[in-house]
């Protein structure tokens, strides 16, 4: 039951990471093409190496959100001292002693608004500096064993910087419903956080 | 941008197709398509072409000439392309049988789940058809599911007539690989074109065509494993421009078997119950409507269950002309039933012969008629009870989970299976449980649950159909065994009743055990007994006895066994009651004894208050006796209920009179009051969860008297008409239709004339009343001390509502109000009694009054005097065997004239004033003509003073009578009230103590709990508050569609102007206090789930505080606990800004 959860989950996020993208205009929107998903037009990267790297980075979050490890999933936008400027979180929680028939069809709609409210949120989020670059970070509840599992070994410890503020949170979409409870919000740096610029100087 | 986007559109589309399209052959072997090609001569103006009209110009330079001849082109080539796909992905191998869809052609329209794309699938796999493009032409069914108003509204050029379906049709088509009737998947929204009573129940016609016979061993077969297969069929015509009509057949929805099922049309049932030769019958009727295309017939209904073989036939006619055209054959039996007209003829007698409600109501007469003698003998005995201040010993007696019992006992394989009773097994269907036995309720199945929901918990849960008849033998059985055993039995139910054992030698345990040993023997079902010194300990150790068991809780023990058990348990306890008493902390009976009796009726009203400190205790003081006569009979049908026009309405209506009619004859009653009650869809209600329930609906009636008491049918039909058409309703919003008589007197002493007929229906409701009477006389011994000063100064100040409660609470504004008369039972006070009257009355009736009074009559009487005594205990120990005297049957007339006949002469007087009559009631209107005081003191100035709860208990005519000589303003606003919905008024009327009721608001926040339940507390809690903000929130929770999220209510109050809020100071810190507490309360509710909720909730309130100064003190207040919570579960802070 928890594998057909996570696998739908994890479907849902290699859209919605791609939708983040190309919100906010990290790529020409000639890298992308229309597709449909659960019954939505979305954009899909056409890019191989884009396409790949969100496929095989959610992707290999699979097995850990089925052993319900993972606790967060964020697209950080950061500029080129690593110092974060907006955080895109997903907040996941599986249930995984959920013991009925996930209906697919009741997770799709609840799923769906996350990617309808996406496509309308850009006038929430920062203008982003020139020179920035995105990854896919993944905050795990516990630290996997690296030796148990060879999938661990394609996660690497991230170099980006982390706010010394509680950051400002905007919530986007919430979804709670058994046997999945996903939140999505964005995390702006905190208005008394010492700006990147003056770091440097 | 938007031509740029269309174009990808299209070519998208395209390429997908040729994709699929690589191994086509393009074969078409589907005559149909064929012949559709032909037929495509005007297409392209259609939806797709309005959104496109902008981009008409761009296509001036292509090689079409127009538009018009593009979208030509463009069509064609989507039909080859689909065509050429169909023939790959369509089912080969069997040729002979004809695919699902064939013939039918679906346009989907907007968003669907699932996808148009794969809808598209579906009908290129299924012999069906699928349309990019609206035409009237080809399409014949439009998927959609969701429309915006503005199609709603203008349906029919949306539509332009054809079926709007939900996507479901096609994947339960698929599912059972059988065509379906779209009927009852058509579209939610489209309220009107929901089916309707007059389609259910019209025959128009029937057609099975001859492919139906494939279906034919399931409808042969009434033995059937499955217990409830229902196989409909149905014609759907669609008439082509070629004339070539397409006969489709349809196995009907389980929803429409539901349906059917459940609206009782079951006349077929009966007939075709039993004769397993014939399975299968088609009603014929004729076409009532040939605009009928938003209609379905249901037929017949095929169901096969264990015990009633019976066949749904469902059709559905677009075009009878066609369907008499159409090449297959139809094959149809005349049935047995012949409808000519709209709407079953028997629909209402339908509907109450499969009603378990209406069973348990009626059983009652029938129990009467049959324990009449045994009951009789009873009565006489009855008065003697209250002589014999024995050890009482009462049993109560239950049988087991009676309906599922009685239907399994001849299963004994089932007997530790679960297994529910219903009247319909449709796994998911909304029909409701009726009873379920043990094993299913460790399911956690219980009555009232869907069935749907019920086989969710326990898929192999065993459902079976009523069996009326066993129920009724069953229950005959059980009586005899009972009376066998005590002559003093009272009825509760068909499967439940009281016996007074205490004459009865032997350990009353003993003849428990015989009783339940003779009891299963004879009805091979369980009961259980509780034994007690009451009826109310009886009743409890029977819970605790079930199942099959039996308790016996002595004297001894009874406040043991009270303190610790739950109040809800008690009799009398509802969800209400219990909650507020849950409020004040109370959770046992126990807890219960703490609260002072004064206390408890401060708080819960003189009779729940002396109801639950007597309960409590253990204390009952009811008598086993008899069944309590009925006030009133009637009828009514709240599921079902749909008209298309006034002729159904009517139709409808004349059948209620019939079935009323009966059932007056039945009890052998006549009424005199008839009150037509009207459930009327509520404008923003949608269309409720329960298949063709009534939903959200406004009550309404309308009632009223007629001189002489009636059980005619023409009468009854036109009195029902005339109180019809006083409702000026559309007949398209009526849900619920119930006809009630009251004001009843039984057929043989209706010729008595007319001066009777108060009298009895006085006592009738007097009667009906005993027990609160017993009660009332509680207090009134009380009470005595104040109650008849018999100063002979009669100004009666104030009659209080104790005694009867027929008496109305009045002003006290007449000066000399020294002395009250403050408790009147029902019996007249000595001082009360008129001498003359005394004097000149018959021996035996004198004797008799004599021995009521305790023997003070002939003292008086030798005294000749009017000086009382402190008597009105021992009158009101006696007025309560004397009522219930006056109920017994035989008796009652007698009785009746025997206690009122000395005021008979006072009424003869006929003093029209009101306070004649109230004094009147109250027995003690001898001497009030002599008092000589100004009778328009005796009323209240506004009814505002008037006790509208005693109010409510006024005999009509009194009521009516009071109301009159209140001043006319106030009447207005009254009178409707009072007289149509007794329950709503206390809420009204008694508005002002609801500044009691705030002193305790600030116990109820602290528990923390405002959100609990649906409506969540909080609602009730603010919706009495005297703080107009708490008020607009509550209305608010209701107009925002009582979701239970806190952002909707919100979002409505932001269109109150909030300046005005501001303007009260009164409770303005609790009002802030309490708000702060349900905010509070509210995140740490939601934080973890729902924190968009939370944040569009916070958005909306910053919005607010900066127009009011209330909300800024609750923001901020609020806020850092809100924070301090986010800061917790998603480690930061909401973004709060006021800039955005």
């Amino acid at each position: 039951m928890a594998g057909e959860t996570a696998r739908i989950l994890v479907e849902f996020l290699e859209v919605a990471i791609t939708s983040i993208v190309f919100l906010k205009g990290v790529y020409p929107s000639g890298a992308f093409e229309r597709r449909r998903y659960m019954n939505l037009v979305v954009q899909r990267a056409h890019h191989p190496q884009i396409r790949d790297y969100i496929h095989y980075a959610v992707f290999g979050l699979l097995p850990f959100i089925q052993k319900g490890m993972v606790e967060r999933a964020v697209v950080i936008f950061f500029n080129t001292d690593g110092i974060p400027v907006e955080r895109f979180v997903f907040k996941l929680a599986v249930n995984l002693s959920y013991g009925s028939k996930v209906e697919e069809a009741d997770l799709e709609f609840s799923l769906r608004s996350f990617l309808i409210k996406l496509s309308v949120s850009e006038s929430l989020t920062k203008v982003l500096p020139r020179d920035y670059r995105w990854e896919i970070t993944a905050y795990f509840r516990s630290l996997p064993e690296a030796s148990a599992n060879k999938d661990v070994e394609q996660w690497i410890p991230t170099d980006t910087r982390q706010w010394e503020q509680p950051p400002l949170l905007i919530p986007i979409k919430s979804m709670s419903s058994e046997p999945l409870c996903v939140h999505l919000y964005i995390e702006h740096p905190s208005l008394s956080e010492p700006k990147p610029q003056s770091g440097e100087v | 941008m938007s031509m740029e986007s269309t174009r990808s559109d299209k070519s998208a589309k395209r390429s997908f197709n040729n994709n699929r399209n690589s191994a086509s052959s393009n074969s078409n072997s589907n005559p149909s398509n064929k012949k559709k090609k032909t037929s495509q001569k005007t297409l392209g103006v259609a939806w797709g072409s309005n959104s496109r009209s902008s981009s008409r110009s761009s296509f001036s330079n292509s090689p079409f000439s127009n538009f018009g001849s593009y979208m030509v082109e463009k069509n064609r080539k989507l039909q080859n392309q689909f065509e050429a796909e169909a023939s790959t992905s369509s089912h080969g191998g069997s040729g002979s049988v004809k695919p699902i869809f064939d013939g039918v052609s679906i346009f989907v329209d907007g968003f669907t789940v699932p996808s148009s794309q794969e809808l598209r699938g579906y009908m290129l796999k299924h012999g069906g058809r699928f349309e990019n493009y609206f035409s009237r032409r080809r399409v014949t069914h439009i998927i959609c599911s969701n429309l915006p108003d503005s199609k709603i509204k203008n349906l029919r050029s949306f539509s332009r007539g054809l079926p709007v379906v939900k996507p479901a049709w096609i994947l339960e088509s698929v599912a059972v690989n059988k065509l379906l009737s779209w009927v009852p998947f058509q579209l939610d929204q489209l309220a009107n074109n929901q089916p309707k009573l007059s389609s259910f129940f019209t025959l128009k016609r029937s057609s099975v065509s001859n492919s139906a016979s494939t279906h034919a061993p399931c409808q042969v077969n009434p033995e059937a494993e499955d217990s409830s297969l229902k196989v409909g069929t149905s014609g759907d015509t669609y008439f082509s421009e070629v004339s070539e009509p397409f006969e489709h057949r349809k196995q009907i929805s389980r929803e429409s078997d539901d349906l059917v099922n459940e609206n009782s049309n079951a006349s077929l049932v009966e007939e075709t119950a039993g004769s397993s030769g014939k399975p299968c019958e088609v009603a014929m009727g004729i076409p009532s409507n040939i605009d009928a295309e938003d209609e379905s017939s249901v037929k017949n209904d095929l169901q096969s269950s264990h015990y009633q073989p019976t066949a749904l036939v469902s059709s559905n006619c677009i075009n009878n002309q066609n369907m008499k055209g159409s090449p297959s054959s139809m094959v149809s039996e005349p049935s047995n039933q012949s409808h000519s007209t709209l709407g079953d003829p028997n629909f209402v007698e339908n509907y109450f012969k499969n009603s378990r409600l209406h069973f348990i109501g009626t059983w009652r007469n029938r129990y009467r008629k049959r324990f009449h003698s045994l009951s009789n003998g009873f009565n006489c005995t009855s008065s003697n009870i209250k002589a014999s201040p024995l050890k009482t010993a009462i049993m109560h007696v239950d049988m087991d989970c009676f309906f599922v019992s009685v239907v399994i006992r001849n299963h004994p394989e089932l007997l530790d299976k679960p297994v529910a009773v219903c009247h319909s097994d449709n796994t998911k269907g909304t029909a409701e449980i009726s009873s379920a036995n043990y094993p299913a309720r460790d399911y956690g199945i219980k009555a009232g649950m869907f069935v749907r929901n019920a086989k969710a918990l326990c898929p192999h849960l065993v459902i079976f159909p009523y069996n009326f008849e066993a129920y009724e033998e069953v229950a005959d059985q059980f009586y005899n065994v009972l009376h066998k055993h005590g002559n003093k039995v009272q009825a509760v139910s068909c499967d439940e009743a009281f016996l007074d054992v205490t004459d009865s030698e032997g350990d009353p345990q003993l003849l428990a055990s015989k009783i339940r040993k003779e009891i299963f023997e004879t009805t091979r079902c369980t009961a259980s007994v509780g034994i007690a010194g009451n009826m109310l300990m009886a009743r409890l150790a029977t819970r605790t006895a079930k199942p099959d068991g039996q308790c016996y809780i002595p004297p001894e023990r009874v406040d043991d066994y009270l303190s610790q058990l739950p109040i809800k348990a008690l009799p009398g306890i509802g969800h209400v009651l219990e909650e507020k008493l849950k409020k004040q902390n109370v959770w046992t009976c126990g807890q219960l004894r703490m609260i002072s009796k004064d206390s408890l009726q401060k708080d819960f009203g003189l009779k729940t208050g002396e109801m639950l400190w007597n309960y409590s205790r253990g204390v009952d003081n009811r008598l086993v006796g008899l069944i309590q006569e009925s006030k009133s009979v009637g009828a009514e049908v709240n599921w079902g209920v749909r008209f298309k026009d006034l002729k159904d309405a009517q139709n409808f209506l004349s059948n209620l009179c019939k079935e009323v009619s009966l059932r007056l004859q039945g009890c052998g009653v006549e009424g005199r009051t008839f009150t037509l009650k009207i459930k009327k869809r509520r404008k923003d209600a949608e269309e409720p969860i329960k298949y063709m329930g009534h939903g959200d609906c406004e009550n309404l009636s309308h009632s009223t008297t007629v001189p002489v008491a009636t059980d005619d049918v023409e009468v009854l039909q036109r009195i029902t008409k005339q109180l019809f058409g006083s409702f000026h309703l559309d007949v398209k919003e009526i849900r619920g239709v119930g006809l009630q008589v009251s004001r009843l007197e039984s057929t043989e002493n209706s010729k008595q004339g007319l001066e009777r007929n108060s009298l009895k229906s006085w006592l009738a409701s007097a009667s009906a009343r005993t027990e609160e009477l017993c009660k009332n006389s509680h207090v009134a011994k009380e009470s005595s001390n104040r109650g008849c000063e018999g100063e002979g100064d009669e100004t009666l100040g104030q009659l209080c509502g104790n005694s009867v409660g027929l008496s109305i609470q009045m002003d006290s504004n007449t000066s000399n109000g020294a002395a009250c008369l403050n408790e009147v039972s029902v019996l007249p006070p000595l001082c009360h009694l008129d001498m003359g009257v005394l004097k000149s009355l018959p021996p035996e009736l004198f004797s008799e009054l004599n021995e009521i009074y305790g023997g003070k009559l002939v003292d008086l009487i030798a005294k000749n005097k009017g000086k009382t005594e402190n008597i009105n205990h021992t009158l009101s120990a006696y007025s309560h065997e004397k009522i219930e005297g006056a109920m017994k049957e035989g008796q009652a007339a007698r009785l009746s004239s025997m206690v009122f006949q000395n005021e008979i002469p006072v009424e003869n007087k006929a003093e029209q004033h009101i306070a004649k009559e109230v004094l009147a009631v109250s027995g003690a209107e001898s001497f009030v003509p002599a008092s000589g005081l100004k009778k328009t003191d005796l009323i209240p100035s506004s009814l505002s003073q008037v006790d509208t709860s005693v109010l409510q208990q006024l005999p009509e005519e009194l009521k009516v009578d009071i109301l009159e000589h209140l001043p006319a303003h106030r009447m207005q606003v009254f009178s409707p009230n009072v007289l149509l919905d007794p329950t709503e008024i206390p809420l009204e009327a008694l508005g002002t103590k609801t500044a009691e009721n705030n002193s305790g608001s600030k116990d109820f926040v602290l528990d923390n709990n405002l959100w609990v339940g649906i409506p969540p507390q909080w609602v009730d809690k603010f919706k009495v508050s005297n703080c107009l903000i708490l008020n607009i929130l509550a209305e608010m929770y209701y107009k925002s569609g009582s979701t239970g999220n806190l952002s909707p209510i919100l979002q409505r109050i932001s269109s109150v102007s909030l300046h005005q809020l501001d303007a009260f100071q009164d409770g303005w810190d609790e009002a802030m206090y309490i708000l702060c507490e349900l905010l509070k309360q509210y995140i740490k509710l939601k934080i973890e789930l729902d924190i968009e909720e939370i944040y569009v909730c916070f958005r909306l309130l910053r919005r607010f505080a900066m127009k009011s100064e209330l909300f800024i003190q609750v923001y901020n207040i609020v806020s850092p606990y809100l924070q301090a919570l986010v800061g917790e579960n998603y480690g930061g802070n909401l973004h709060m800004s006021l800039k955005d």
